[in-house]
Formats: structure tokens, sequence, C-alpha cells
């Protein structure tokens, strides 16, 4: 048997005597640990549920952050990691680009977590959570009407890490990761400032990157609302110490409402009135903007910056790879085009959400909750840390009376 | 709260539906789903980013010798440095930076070469030697068990010659063309 390469061959294989090719064995250089993923993400959910509903214990928590980070960060390096993911979902279902069945559980099973229990994924078991929550030193709180702006952003990123991904451009939460390098231990320039800045805030905010950036937190904020067992301070009568509300620092405890005051009802009602009003020009405004905002984000697609590069006569290392390949210019710039009007529907799509989500938010804040009479949590927000648990003096003849009780 | 149970059911519904990704897959590809990233070897232009741009301090890409293909030459162009003084082993006329190619004679005039994976680090310099002048039997390969198969790979992203492709793990590494034929 005579073995002939198709393409250029300038020296044809010798024929030995006595000598038998090596095997490459490459196969067997494979393994996926996906499935270990998941089920180690099973697992830990499962345990912090038991830890935060439970026990009601902060320690038990931190203990979870602390393995969580060990075996999701530093023994599988956060790589690939629910947060990431659901950029493949919008690849796949716009592009069909494949995604294997042990993604798609790493995907969904946060967020059935969340339907059932709150964000228990974010409590420890997500590793940039976890790198977060242990070292964050002090916690200052943000003032209330700044974290209401700033907790917009998660969602726009989400709506533009979408829109990129779907449009074949890169997967843009991969970048700005900043806890990453951390667990790969590779720093690159620009990044490595993102990383400083985040490691630096989040010692003296509580949470950074999942308040205001990370767009999974957006999604899991969103399935948490409308969780069956939310997390809950006191079942009892709340006297309506404060304590848990100091005690938070993600904001997430909202104080009961102002049940004395009636001036403001009719004001109330017309602002509520205004706001349904408004929504259809706030919609307009927002798909106009994500229209108009497009081509910026257009410039992040290959396809398109390469175009743009050859069209200006700048030599970088695509322009020349592309001359090797000797595709056609034409080709290129049907591509560049088709994935231009991807993002350009997609942001304008984008901004309509956004302008809806927004709407949203202020309508939900500006109704009356007549029957909150006590401090409770908002589920979207808690991140199931524990701390409010610790600070209610009520929490602690509560537990502690009731295993007293049972003894 | 009988809305909140309601629109609870409805999201537990909403979670189910990416499964169906799965079998419009299933259909349409007959070598199943392709999620393990990949270099087309015949797309590769040896720029040397695979070295650096892997989120892995030591890139998960190494140089693998495809020996059938080999023309087993007593002067490789992988091997040896453009400009050497003398075809012997000293480090300075040799093209790998890491000494992570090893050759063995096998019969009078020829060697096989052998890549020490340990050491490679994925710059590419001898794949670009074997092409330019060899058969090009030396070419870079996503190494399956040390990449983590991140969502998107980052090399993919910054490779200028769109050599990264998407394979399924039944068949996890691309091979250059041998033409077979049977005497
Ligand atoms: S908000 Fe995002 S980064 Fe933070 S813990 Fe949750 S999933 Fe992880
Ligand atoms: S567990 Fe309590 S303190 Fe922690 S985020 Fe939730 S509400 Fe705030
Ligand atoms: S980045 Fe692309 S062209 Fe450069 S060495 Fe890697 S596969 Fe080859
Ligand atoms: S020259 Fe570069 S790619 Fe080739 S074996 Fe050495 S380190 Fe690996
Ligand atoms: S998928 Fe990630 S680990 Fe694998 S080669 Fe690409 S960047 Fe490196």
């Amino acid at each position: 048997m005579i073995i002939s390469i198709a393409s250029s061959v300038r020296f044809p294989a010798p024929e030995f005597e006595n000598h038998t090719l090596p095997v490459m064995g490459l196969e067997s250089y494979i393994s996926d640990a996906t499935l270990w993923r998941v089920l180690l993400l099973s697992i830990f959910l499962m345990i912090s549920g038991i830890c935060f509903h439970r026990c009601r214990s902060r320690k038990a928590m931190l203990l979870v952050c602390l393995a969580g980070l060990l075996v999701f960060g530093f023994l599988f390096k956060a790589c690939p990691c629910p947060v990431g993911l659901f950029q493949n979902v919008a690849d796949s279902v716009v592009n069909g680009q494949s995604i294997s069945a042990g993604y798609l559980l790493l995907f969904t099973i946060p967020l059935a977590s969340a339907l059932i229990w709150g964000r228990l994924f974010c409590s420890g078991v997500c590793p940039l959570g976890a790198v977060q929550e242990l070292i964050s030193l002090t916690t200052i709180q943000i003032p209330n009407a700044i974290d209401r702006i700033l907790r917009m952003l998660p969602i726009q990123v989400l709506l533009v890490s979408c829109v990129l991904a779907a449009s074949g451009a890169l997967y843009p939460l991969c970048y700005l990761d900043p806890y990453l390098p951390l667990f790969t231990w590779s720093f690159t320039f620009p990044f490595a400032l993102l990383t400083i800045f985040f490691l630096i805030v989040g010692s003296f905010i509580s949470r950074p990157f999942c308040r205001f950036v990370c767009p999974y937190g957006a999604l899991l904020r969103f399935f948490a609302i409308f969780a069956a067992k939310p997390p809950s301070i006191t079942n009892s009568d709340c006297i309506n110490c404060k304590l848990c509300e100091q005690g938070c620092p993600n904001n997430a405890i909202f104080p009961p409402e102002d049940q004395t005051s009636t001036v403001l009802h009719t004001t109330g009602r017309r602002r509520l009135s205004l706001l349904v009003a408004c929504l259809p020009l706030a919609l307009f405004t927002g798909g106009v903007i994500g229209h108009f905002s497009a081509p910026l984000f257009a410039q992040l697609h290959p396809d398109v910056s390469l175009v743009g590069d050859l069209q200006a006569d700048r030599q970088t290392s695509a322009t020349r790879s592309f001359a090797l390949t000797g595709e056609s210019l034409a080709r290129l710039q049907a591509h560049a085009i088709r994935a231009q009007n991807k993002i350009s529907i997609g942001m304008s799509l984008g901004g309509m959400l956004f302008a809806a989500c927004i709407m949203a938010e202020l309508i939900a804040n500006s109704r009356r909750r007549e029957h909150d009479k006590k401090y409770s949590i908002d589920s979207g927000l808690c991140l199931c840390c524990g701390r409010c648990y610790q600070a209610c003096p009520l929490e602690k003849i509560h537990v502690h009376g009731t295993s007293e009780h049972e003894k | 709260m009988k809305r909140r149970y309601f629109i609870n059911s409805l999201l537990t519904g909403c979670i189910a539906a990416p499964f169906t990704l799965l079998f419009r897959q299933s259909e349409d590809v007959e070598t199943g789903s392709k999620t393990l990233w990949q270099i087309d070897p015949e797309k590769c232009t040896h720029c040397g980013k695979c070295k650096t741009e892997c989120i892995l301090t030591q890139s998960a890409v190494k140089c693998v010798h495809q020996y059938a293909s080999c023309g087993y030459c007593l002067f490789c162009s992988g091997y040896y440095q453009d400009k050497r003084a003398r075809f012997d082993t000293a480090g300075e006329n040799l093209r790998c930076p890491t000494d992570a190619i090893s050759r063995t004679y096998i019969e009078d005039p020829y060697f096989e070469y052998k890549i020490d994976e340990d050491k490679c680090i994925a710059c590419g310099k001898c794949v670009k030697g074997c092409a330019a002048f060899g058969n090009g039997s030396l070419f870079l390969q996503v190494r399956q068990n040390i990449c983590l198969n991140c969502n998107q790979c980052r090399i993919a992203i910054a490779c200028p010659s769109d050599a990264f492709v998407q394979v399924s793990p039944d068949k996890p590494y691309l091979f250059k063309q041998l033409q077979k034929d049977e005497t």
C-alpha cells in the first residue's frame, strides 16, 4: 500500500523495511468533564438550598462559597461556566450553532433552582459570586436611588451580549468576566485592568459584578422573582427594627409600605397612569437608540472589521491571511452585510426590550403595596448570602427556640 | 398569590424550551453535534496567536506530527532554522524555541521527528517551516484533554485565518488529507 498526500508532496514518504510508522494516538486525548460539572452543580445547589432555607446560617453559606470556589473555580477553571452559556444558547437559536445537552443542563439547572428557591446559584455555587463574597472585607451600602439605576445595567449587558453572540461576532461576556483570569492565571493587558478594578471595588462594595454587570444574574433575577419558595425573613411578626435592611449589603430588602400616608394616593395613581401612557413612546425611543448604536457594536464582528481594514488599506494579520486564502472580496462583503443586518435588527429589538424593562421597573415601583406591613426580601435581588438571617433578632429566638423545643 | 404560581409554572415550561435545540441538531448533522473546538490544519497560517491567545497559561494547542505524510527528510525544514550555521543539534540551528522536537535515525538518509508535547508551546514555528519547504506534516491541533472547551474559544476569535471550526466529540481531531491508493 502506497500512501501519498493529495496536497503538496515535496518529499514522498520513504518505504522502510523494518520500521513501522508510529501511531499518533490523538484519539486517546479526549476528556469531557461536562457530566461531572452537571452532577456537582446539582449537588451544590441542593446543599446550599438546605444551608440557606433549613439551617438559615450565614456560616454554612460561607462554607458552600469556599467549596464552590475551589471546585468550580480552581478545579474546573470557571470555564465554561453557566454565566456565559446564555450566549451559546442565543448563538444556537439564531445560527444553529451546536450546543451539547450537558451545556443546556448547566444553563437551565440554576434557572430552575431560581424558580424554586431564589438565586441559590449566586449564593456561592457560582465561582464568580464566590470570589466576590469571600473578598468583601467591609460593605458600603449604595444609596437606593443609585442602586436602582445601576441594577438596570445587567439587563443591558444581557441584551447586547445576546445580539453579538447571535450575530456570530464574539461572546462579549467571556471578555468582560473579570474573575476568569484568576482561575486560569493568565492575564492579558486591557482585561487585567478590569480584574484589578473589580477586585478593589469588590473589597468594599458587595458583589459589584453580580449586581451591576452579570447578565446571567439578570436572567436569574427574573426567574427568582417568581420563586415558589423565595428567601424570607422572620415568618413570625416582624418588629420593624430595620436591622435586616441595614445588614443587607445588596439592597435586597425593602421596607414596609408607609400605611399612614393617604396624601400620596391620588398623585401616585396619576403617576402610574402617566407611565402606562408613556409606554409606546418609551418602546419607540428604545428601538431608535438601539438601531443607531448598532454600527458601533458591528465593528466587533470580525468580518465587518476585516472589510473595513481592507477598504482602508490597513495592514493587519487578518488582512494578510485574507490575501493568502484568496477568497473573494464580494463573498466577504456579503457576509459582513448579513452580520450588520443581524446586529441592527437585534439591537433595535434589544433597545425596545430594555425600554420595556425600565418601564416595568418604574411601574412596579410606583404601585402601592397595601399588604406589605413587614420588612421583606426582594427575591429577585437577594443573592442568598444569609447576612440578614444573622442580623434579625427574631431569627435567633426562632431558630434557637424551636431547636430547644424539639429537645 | 395565585398569579405568582401561574407565572411560575409558565416559566417552568420556558426552562424546558432550550432543549428543543438538541432535536434540531440531531436532524441535520449526521456526525453528531459539533461541540468541540479544533483547528483546520489546511486553513491555519501559523501566525503564532495560538500560543498567546488561549485563556490557559500554557496553550491547549499543541503541535502534532502526522507521520504518514512526513518525508523523513534529513534536512527537515521544521527542525532546522532557515539560517543555520551547520546541520547539527546545537540550539542556535534549531527552529523550536523549547527544543520540543527530537529526531531519531531510522535508516540512511531518513530521520524520524517526534514532538515532545509537554515542551511544545504552540508557537507554530516548526509548522511554518514544514509548510514552507516540507510536506506540511507538522501542524497545530487543539488538545482536547487540555482544552477547557470554552463557551467560545478565545483563539477562534483572534485567529486571522478563520481556521477554527467545531467538531463532534466522535472525531475530535482534524488531519491533513491522505490519498490511499491500493496497489
Ligand atoms: S450574579 Fe452572576 S456572577 Fe454573580 S453569582 Fe450570580 S451568576 Fe454568578
Ligand atoms: S440573604 Fe439577606 S442580606 Fe443576603 S442578599 Fe439576601 S436579603 Fe440581602
Ligand atoms: S491562530 Fe489560527 S492561523 Fe494562527 S496559528 Fe492558530 S490556527 Fe493557525
Ligand atoms: S516549534 Fe513551536 S509549535 Fe513546533 S514543536 Fe516547537 S514549540 Fe511546538
Ligand atoms: S477553547 Fe479555550 S482552552 Fe481551548 S484552545 Fe480555545 S481558548 Fe484555549
